[in-house]
């Protein structure tokens, strides 16, 4: 992974937001490294990698910023279902996305659907956590590149 | 005109359903899976399909496949996220339509619904 990876990564996460409406900005933060503790929200949404590259591609959000964006999806009335729901869809479209620069051999797996903080999900050891936060109507999520 | 929405998530097969809501869309049904959107193509030869990709099962091109086998003249949208061309062109090789990238635009969504009727 370098920076031109994680650029792709951001550029998704612009294109995901921005589709959802337009004059509403996503505000994405520096990028760091968080090897030690991931820091994981209320649901997540996991994309297995393999193929090019291996390990997981991860968006986490409170249930707060996961409702606002089903309001903006028409969706009502909104439940638990519906959360997980989109959560895995957001991680799916994400990692999709992505194979526009790395390509078909980016393989992405079906999500998998977690909440709270313990995250039941095998990441290689060997690979670095990337964190790219964004900031959309005043929450938070992340998305979380942990890839070799 | 009967439309057939293929997507593991309901939240997209909802928000494709509310962007094509129109005078000529008579019946509307929905699959979260490969293997039920074959089962209910095969009943109902449903005039317009749109179809995932990555879903659980039977993935989203081979389910293009045996829809493909069921009538060779189906009209099959795909909308996916896989963004790479190569998957693309594959797609209309296999006998897609057309193929569009999520997030879904409605705008857009519309147009391409419009051309494949059209067609």
């Amino acid at each position: 992974m370098n920076d031109r990876d994680i650029q792709v990564f951001i550029a998704c996460v612009q294109r995901y937001f921005e589709s959802l409406k337009r004059d509403v900005t996503v505000v994405i933060e520096p990028p760091f490294i968080k090897d030690e503790e991931k820091p994981f929200l209320e649901y997540t949404g996991i994309i297995g990698i393999s193929g090019k590259a291996h390990g997981a591609v991860c968006f986490t959000a409170n249930g707060v910023m996961l409702e606002s964006i089903l309001s903006f999806l028409k969706e009502a009335p909104i439940d638990r279902n519906l959360i997980c729901d989109l959560v895995g869809e957001i991680a799916n479209t994400l990692s999709g996305n992505a194979r526009e620069e790395f390509g078909r051999d980016f393989l992405i797996s079906v999500p998998i659907v977690s909440t709270g903080k313990n995250v039941g999900f095998k990441f290689p050891p060997d690979c670095r956590n990337y964190v790219i936060p964004i900031i959309w109507q005043g929450e938070k999520a992340y998305l979380l590149v942990c890839l070799s | 005109m009967k439309l057939l929405i293929v997507d593991d998530s309901s939240v997209v097969r909802r928000a494709i359903e509310r962007d094509l809501e129109s005078g000529e869309i008579t019946e509307v049904d929905q699959a979260a899976t490969g293997e039920d959107a074959v089962r209910l193509y095969g009943a109902k030869l449903h005039d317009v399909v749109t179809l995932d990709i990555t879903m659980p099962g039977m993935d989203g091109l081979t389910c293009l496949d045996k829809i493909i086998e069921i009538n060779p003249e189906a009209r099959v949208l795909i909308i996916s996220a896989l963004r790479d061309k190569a998957t693309a062109i594959d797609a209309i090789k296999r006998g897609a339509s057309g193929f569009l990238c999520k997030p879904i635009n409605p705008p857009e969504l519309r147009e391409a619904f419009k051309l494949l009727i059209e067609d």
